[in-house]
């Protein structure tokens, strides 16, 4: 059949059109906008709660039970209340140091640059998890990926590449983002060939410290089935006023 | 007729005592050279095995059978259950061919000193026990070896938060002798273990990897650090009567267990490939030096006895002479040969002896030539010990013999063709 050079043209044309569709979100500046805004939801300027995390592994699961400090992406410190067993063990986050407090023993310890990749007391994050000052928009180029609807909603889907010059562990990341509130659904991360490693769900959306956050977190580790571990924020205050001493190591012993 | 003949080659033997002497000096020196040689040998491949395994290896290793090779803290000897410990090690030492046998917890964490930490390979170990299969106790740099937790009087329990340290660890994390140390893990239920244990030695193996990382401590307090019950163990080490036979008999072993327990049994040519490697190519380096020294020996043996038995072709036209058939004479030059090597072997074997015992018992002391040296990750002893080496002994006889014996029929068929009075014109 002959077709016109024409003709073949035009639908090259469509179909460049079908698979990168009307940007609504046009304005790249909107785009970083509204990953700074996912990663700052849970944060704040500064933010005290509750947290409940739940462990499933393929041996045993356990849950805990802890409270939370933070001021913006350098100062951190959770206080294990449950179990009991465990209870008064402590992990202060301040720049890029990590140091867990054994109350059994009475010791702080420094978690050294080895182990930063190794599990945060047995959960699916890591140690680097609690101590990078993620910025995803100072780090990584984002682009959209996808936007349209999925399952009935409308979402932004945005890829994320890391700078040539960003000390980050990822090989791309993923996050999708629902148009109309601008709630994270998940957030997928790969490694440096592009497999997908661990997968992060967000549902539960309440009203909480006067936001709405999403206040039921999965973590999905790809590379073990039937592994996660969930966290449920119990209670969240943000922009809380915060004593000065609060992330010291005499306050991690405290 | 052969009674006859055998007379008549022992007499000839002794016709000549010195002629004989030195034919039987020339096959004792190198027979006695062959021995030393190839039990040098041997005992040097034999310590490069021992020194190989005895570091935490050992002949074989008895695991579950998920264990290998990720060696997950959850996959116990037994599983969940764990299993009947003393029973089983009870079981395992019983067979005639296992020396000893030893129960180990592995884990992996955190140890942390007064203002270091570092990330450390945790091995638990039943002391008495592991003083049999491993010979940490003999490279400590300092302190003492991990006692035997043991009971005292009022309830309490002594040695139990002891710990032997790996010399670059402890370096790193700037502990030493007397200094309290943190362990923290992940343990099997979960929780983050941790206690404080006392370092009592430090351990310096020549081995970077385990100077680097490794933690011992005992069997029960590395069960409790990991929330493991005292039935679960990782690993039972073995040691074997021959370590050569370590693969047949870990595979005997395994099929006698099967009904009892499910386990694997490695031997340590599957579990240290780079080692069997190693050993492999030893082997075939002593093969070619045992071959030059041989070829040496029989040089000296070939000289001898061809001078001997061309000097004697006179005496063998004047036999042909007198009537003796060329069939016969060759049978009697053979036989003197045979007879002159097995007496010849058996001097040589004699003055042999003592040496070997020597070389066995206190070993080629290169102290003042070498120290510390390490190869491919095998610490070598600067103290060289003989092995008995049965197989290369009876070979080397066996070679000289026939060399002796072809030796000594190459001249005696050349005589034989002659006429009996061409032979005894010659000189």
């Amino acid at each position: 059949m002959y077709t016109s050079p024409h003709v073949l043209v035009l639908t090259l044309l469509l179909l460049l059109g079908a698979t990168s569709p009307a940007v609504s979100v046009t304005d790249e500046q909107r785009v970083y906008e509204i990953v700074d805004q996912v990663d700052q939801l849970l944060r704040g300027d500064s933010s005290q709660g509750t947290i409940t995390m739940q462990i499933v592994t393929e041996n045993w699961q356990r849950s805990l039970t802890m409270q939370v400090w933070s001021q913006g992406t350098e100062n951190s410190l959770v206080r294990i209340e449950k179990p009991r067993k465990e209870a008064g063990t402590a992990t202060l986050k301040v720049g890029n140091n990590i140091w867990n407090y054994l109350p059994k023993v009475s010791r702080t310890i420094k978690i050294p640059t080895s182990m930063m990749m190794a599990s945060w007391m047995g959960s699916h994050f890591t140690n680097d998890d609690l101590v990078r000052e993620s910025s995803m928009s100072r780090d990584y180029f984002i682009t959209i990926s996808y936007e349209g609807e999925r399952n009935g909603i409308s979402v932004y889907e945005f890829a994320l590449i890391p700078k040539p010059d960003a000390a980050v562990v990822w090989g791309k990341l993923e996050l999708e983002v629902r148009q109309d509130d601008l709630m994270p659904t998940w957030h997928r991360y790969y490694d440096e060939d592009g497999t997908l490693i661990r997968e992060l769900t967000f549902s539960e959306y309440t009203l909480m410290g006067g936001r709405r956050v999403p206040t039921r977190l999965v973590m999905q580790p790809y590379d073990k089935p039937g592994e996660q571990t969930v966290i449920i924020y119990d209670d969240l205050a943000f922009d809380v006023p915060i004593q000065a001493d609060t992330f010291s190591l005499r306050n991690l012993e405290r | 007729m052969s009674k006859r003949l055998l007379q008549l080659a022992w007499r000839n033997l002794w016709r000549n005592p010195r002629r004989t002497f030195i034919s039987m000096l020339a096959i004792a020196l190198g027979y006695a050279m062959l021995m030393l040689f190839a039990c040098l040998l041997h005992g040097l491949s034999q310590q490069m095995i021992d020194n190989g395994t005895r570091l935490g290896l050992s002949h074989m290793q008895m695991h579950a059978p998920e264990y290998y090779p990720d060696r997950s803290l959850y996959h116990t000897l037994g599983g969940r259950a764990g299993t009947k410990l003393e029973d089983l090690l009870t079981t395992l030492t019983t067979h005639p061919h296992v020396v000893a046998a030893a129960p180990r917890v592995y884990g992996s964490g955190l140890v942390s000193g007064a203002s270091h930490s570092a990330g450390a390979e945790l091995l638990g170990i039943a002391p008495a026990r592991e003083l049999l299969i491993s010979s940490f106790h003999t490279h400590l740099a300092r302190g003492r070896f991990l006692n035997e937790p043991s009971t005292d009087g009022a309830g309490g329990t002594h040695g139990t938060n002891e710990v032997v340290l790996g010399e670059r660890l402890a370096n790193a994390i700037t502990a030493d002798l007397d200094s309290e140390i943190v362990l923290v893990t992940q343990a099997a239920d979960g929780s983050i273990g941790n206690d404080v244990y006392t370092v009592v030695g430090i351990l310096r193996t020549g081995l970077e990897a385990t100077d680097r990382e490794l933690v011992l401590l005992s069997l029960s307090a590395a069960q409790a650090l990991l929330s493991l019950p005292a039935n679960r163990i990782h690993e039972i080490g073995i040691i074997t009567t021959s370590a050569a036979e370590a693969s047949s008999v870990a595979a005997a072993l395994e099929s006698q267990l099967r009904s009892l327990i499910p386990a694997r049994i490695r031997a340590w040519p599957e579990l240290s490939p780079v080692l069997a490697e190693y050993v492999r190519l030893n082997r075939g380096m002593n093969a070619i030096l045992f071959s030059i020294v041989f070829l040496v020996a029989i040089i000296g043996v070939v000289n001898t006895m061809l001078m001997a038995v061309f000097e004697r072709t006179r005496e063998f036209g004047v036999l042909m002479a007198l009537g003796l058939r060329p069939v016969y004479l060759v049978g009697l030059i053979l036989i003197e040969a045979l007879l002159l090597a097995g007496v010849s072997l058996a001097l040589g074997g004699t003055v042999g002896l003592p040496l070997l015992w020597y070389l066995q018992t206190y070993g080629l002391d290169l102290r003042n030539v070498m120290d510390g040296l390490s190869m491919a990750g095998v610490a070598i002893d600067p103290i060289w010990y003989g092995q008995h080496d049965f197989p290369s002994y009876v070979q080397a006889a066996l070679g000289l013999t026939a060399v002796a014996a072809v030796s000594a029929l190459y001249p005696a068929l050349r005589a034989a063709r002659f006429r009996p009075i061409e032979a005894m014109r010659r000189v």
